[in-house]
């Protein structure tokens, strides 16, 4: 079931941006666990290419946080055979769109080693890496690809939407004794949001209600968690009051939360930054009508980008990207408004 | 119209050696672009008529495509992998009359050939592990020097020393043959071929005692040096327990002590005679095993080879005015 | 050297040998007979590697192998009974009827799995390797893999980063002369994978793949090597499979001919090790036949063991996904 509010905290939280949030995350790992290691490109001495890394090796050694060839399939191929044997590695990969250079060591040998061996393997490995457009970085470094790995059993995806979700949700996916990405939002690196101090947990498997409504329900994750909130204010002046639901892991998906809310709104959309055709939201709108048909009153409504790859220029891309006008546009389209 | 021929043993320098001893590592795409140089040399004279061993990785083969040489004779080869293919091309370079061949390999790939074709008018070129027996030279020199022979422009018999070799009868087995070394180890079986084990070591019946090589010619050669040229061999009788000590490179980049119990001089056509079990180590491989009570009869005779002294036919080349031309 | 040949060293490794030959030979009936569903990969013909290999390693020493996988386990240590129910597909195998000929393994015995994907193993040898050298154990991974997998960029991203890391890691190759049903002539332009050692910082040695001794004496240099942190080698070993690449008999296909075959099963590696140790009296014909007796009444029991074990329940399908 969904919490209401952020899990309650120990310790006192301060504003830290998303990037100093992930980089006190991974410290904490590397604290906490004396067999995980940080490795991918660019993480060692330069502290990753978007800096979340910084100063994690001058800390803890180049040992356990390191440099590695630009070697996709090598990085993720490392993880399994240390985690098979006794590590617990921490895997950078850098953008998510490089998975078509490792698909195999995440489909056929991460995802299903355990299941293949009858259970007698585990692999607790964490797979940090980077989604999202915006940024002019054109078709292979702006994607947002969590489809193609919730469509493989074995593997738990978790989508970071803010700076308390990314340390938290990072803390939970180390801990966790499965492969489990961690995608996090290129567009939302500078955000800033509040961080409690020391180790804390997002559950893995618990949706959050990012913002109660009583009458609609945006289902959405990553970065687009804020465009909807902001689309939420928007549809006020239609009388809708949305209630926005951030399911922060698509493997295991907290289906039981989205479910409780459309049977009180009856009014459902899903909003993902990927591409609308195929994506993650279409298995969301048919467990929907399959376990609450009865209770819907409009056809579940789905926002993404649409059918291309995502376009370099600026005047192209901001079209692409779907955002709270367009949401609000879609919202209206599924009603008749 | 002379014949040169070629033999390239893609297996030479690869063997474990390499990871004991860091002995070099000979890829292929490498004894290619020898061969490539040499025909490059042998092809500045002309009336060279070329004969290769089409080996089972096409070294030869491929640089002769590489050079656009449309006449070269390919051999039918035998495809075992093993050192009987270097046998096979040997005797087919034999059968087809090479006035002078060029071998790539070490001392075993030269074993070999030898094994097939006994004498030859040869240059052999080093791509082994051990290369005592083959010469250091630049392909493209060691090839014009094969070109100016095959082409009949110099004598081989005026700049050829022919080799020393040690003719071996197994009792109740085939013959075999070693050029450089004989060596008895007290081992069971032929195995990764490479002797690393001074423990074990017996017996060494060298032709050369060379102080400035690597392998067990080197056993002798720190002892007692013994020249290719000199009309004799050279015995080590050899124990792990002896008083006399000896720190010698028994492979490349691999130094150990090994005990010499005696040594003496063995002349030509004597007969050493060794009893199993044991293995017969030739030119610094593990070759035949000998069972317990099994003998073998070594013999040292000037019988082997004839080695072409690269810079010696040039220099005659030269002295004869053949590099010149007047217009 | 750093290797010495036993007696029982010798007799362990036949022991192996043996053991794999038998199991295959089984194995191959019960598929022809319908006792096992799906692909099954035989080693036959190629014994003397995992053989000649494995007998250097402990339960704690890691490998990784390839879809012709039963050799690497039996050699490593497998049980016969556990792994024919797992190629029965029963519940009582090692992967619980999951994973079949093409993934089974034993983490108990460090072997990390069959794998269906060629080029699957490489990465992961790689990433037990760093394991082995973070953890400060003096473990070493081997992975076995084939003339086709040195085809993958798995095995050249693996490869690199091993010999960058200098990581404990001998990778060896079994090179049969075949990808899948293609000559190695029609799939790469070199004829020794280990001249591809040399690219990534690591020294590539040739060996006889049908002579347990020369594989026995090579992998020792090389896990020696490894166990004293001066990192990875490639171990190519030249052989050859009898049977065809999926089955017995295979899909009929003639893409190599019979005199090939039969010129290799000249040099059968178990033949020619028998004879070796008859001829230097390690072992009697009649301890040798003593060997493959016990082997085949393990076989007869585990296979026994593997009917007489129940199918795994339905409900399992779901269990072992997650941990």
């Amino acid at each position: 079931m969904a919490e209401a509010v952020a899990t309650p905290v120990a310790n006192k939280a301060r504003t830290l941006t998303y990037v100093a949030a992930i980089n006190e995350a991974v410290r904490i790992v590397l604290q906490e666990q004396p067999n995980s290691f940080v490795a991918g490109e660019d993480v060692g001495g330069a502290g990753g290419v978007y800096g979340y890394y910084h100063g994690l090796q001058k800390e803890f050694g180049a040992d356990r946080v390191f440099d590695t060839p630009i070697s996709e399939e090598g990085i993720i191929g490392l993880g399994v055979g240390a985690g098979a044997t006794g590590c617990r590695p921490v895997i950078d990969l850098m953008f998510m769109d490089f998975m078509g250079e490792c698909m195999d060591e995440i489909a056929n040998q991460l995802a299903k080693m355990r299941y293949m061996f009858g259970g007698r393997a585990t692999l607790p490995v964490t797979v940090l890496t980077m989604a999202g457009a915006g940024a002019s970085l054109a078709a292979q470094h702006s994607q947002s690809l969590e489809a193609w790995l919730c469509h493989l059993p074995g593997v738990k995806i978790a989508m970071a939407c803010d700076p308390y979700d990314a340390k938290g949700l990072i803390i939970s996916a180390a801990r966790d004794d499965n492969p489990v990405f961690v995608v996090l939002n290129k567009m939302s690196l500078a955000m800033k949001g509040e961080v409690p101090e020391g180790a804390y947990t997002v559950p893995l498997g618990k949706a959050k209600i990012v913002r109660p409504g009583t009458n609609y329900t945006i289902v959405s994750w990553g970065r687009m968690v804020h465009e909807c909130k902001a689309a939420a204010e928007k549809l006020k002046a239609f009388g809708i009051d949305a209630e926005v639901i951030d399911p922060r892991t698509l493997q295991p998906l907290d289906l039981p939360a989205v479910i409780q809310s459309v049977k009180k709104t009856h009014r459902c959309m899903i909003v993902h930054e990927a591409v609308r055709f195929g994506g993650f939201g279409g298995e969301i709108a048919s467990q929907i009508q399959e376990l609450a048909f009865d209770y819907l009153d409009a056809p579940v409504a789905r926002v993404g980008a649409p059918f291309s790859p995502v376009p370099f220029s600026p005047a192209l891309e901001k079209h692409y990207v779907p955002n709270a006008d367009s949401i609000v546009a879609g919202v209206k389209a599924q009603l008749g408004l | 119209m002379g014949t040169l021929g070629i033999v390239a043993n893609p297996s030479s320098g690869k063997d474990v050696r390499r990871l004991v001893a860091r002995a070099s590592v000979f890829d292929n795409q490498e004894k290619q672009a020898i061969v490539r140089r040499l025909l490059v040399g042998a092809t500045q004279h002309s009336g060279v008529k070329i004969v290769y061993h089409d080996d089972a990785h096409g070294i030869v083969r491929g640089a002769i495509e590489e050079q656009h040489i449309t006449d070269a004779v390919s051999m039918p080869s035998a495809d075992t992998r093993s050192a009987f293919d270097t046998i096979d091309a040997a005797r087919g370079l034999k059968e087809a009359g090479a006035d002078v061949v060029i071998t790539l390999g070490g001392d075993g790939t030269n074993r070999a050939f030898a094994l097939g074709w006994k004498d030859p008018f040869l240059i052999p070129i080093s791509t082994g592990t051990n290369n005592v027996f083959p010469i250091l030279s630049e392909a493209t020199v060691a090839g014009a020097a094969a070109g100016l022979i095959a082409s009949g422009k110099v004598d081989p018999r005026t700049v050829a020393t022919q080799q020393k070799t040690i003719h071996v009868m197994i009792e109740g087995e085939r013959d075999d043959i070693a050029l450089i070394d004989a060596v008895l180890c007290l081992e069971r079986f032929v195995g990764a071929r490479a002797m690393l084990d001074p423990e074990v070591l017996s017996m060494a019946l060298l032709t050369r005692a060379e102080p400035a090589a690597v392998g067990m010619t080197t056993l002798g050669g720190l002892l007692k040096p013994l020249s290719n040229r000199e009309h004799f061999a050279l015995l080590l009788n050899l124990s792990p327990s002896a008083a006399l000590r000896l720190n010698a490179p028994i492979a490349p980049g691999y130094y150990r002590e090994v005990g010499i119990e005696s040594h003496r001089l063995v002349n030509f056509a004597e007969e050493v005679v060794v009893e199993g079990p044991g293995v017969l180590a030739f030119d610094g491989e593990r070759e035949r095993r000998l069972l317990p009570g099994q003998k073998a009869w070594l013999t040292v005779n000037r019988t082997g080879p004839k080695v072409i002294d690269v810079p010696l036919t040039l220099q005659r080349a030269a002295e004869h005015g053949l590099f010149v031309t007047n217009t | 050297m750093a290797v010495t040949l036993t007696d029982s060293v010798l007799k362990d490794i036949h022991r192996r040998m043996v053991r794999i030959r038998r199991f295959e030979e089984t194995a191959g009936k019960m598929m022809e007979n319908g006792k096992i569903p799906g692909a099954l990969h035989l080693y036959v013909g190629e014994e003397a590697v995992a053989s000649g290999v494995m007998v250097h390693l402990s339960n704690q020493d890691q490998i990784t192998s390839t879809h012709r996988g039963h050799g690497h386990l039996i050699a490593k240590g497998g049980a016969f009974d556990r792994m024919f129910a797992e190629l029965y597909g029963k519940a009582t195998g090692y992967c619980k009827g999951k994973g079949g000929s093409m993934h089974i393994s034993n983490l108990e015995v460090g072997m990390l799995g069959a794998n269906g994907i060629v080029g699957g193993g490489p990465p992961i040898a790689m990433g037990a390797g760093f394991s082995n050298k973070f953890r400060k154990t003096k473990n070493v991974a081997c992975c076995f893999f084939g003339d086709g997998a040195s085809n993958e960029g798995s095995f050249h991203e693996a490869a690199n980063m091993a010999g960058l890391y200098k990581l404990p890691v001998i990778f060896v190759c079994e090179n049969n002369g075949y990808g899948e049903y293609t000559p190695q002539r029609n799939h790469q332009a070199i004829v020794d994978v280990a001249d591809r050692a040399a690219g990534y910082g690591m020294p590539g040695v040739v060996v006889d793949g049908m002579d347990a001794v020369a594989v026995y004496e090579a992998a020792g240099e090389a896990i020696a090597r490894a166990r004293a942190g001066e990192g990875p080698t490639l171990l190519e070993c030249k052989t050859y499979r009898y049977y065809d690449h999926v089955g017995v008999r295979g899909m009929g296909l003639t893409y190599r001919t019979d005199d090939e075959l039969a010129e290799w099963k000249k040099r059968d590696p178990i033949e020619l090790f028998e004879s070796r140790l008859q001829e230097q009296k390690i072992m009697s014909a009649a301890e040798i036949k003593a060997v493959h007796d016990e082997t085949l009444a393990e076989i007869d029991a585990a296979i026994q063991f593997a009917e007489s074990s129940p199918f795994p329940d339905a409900s399992a399908i779901l269990e072992d996904v997650y941990a």
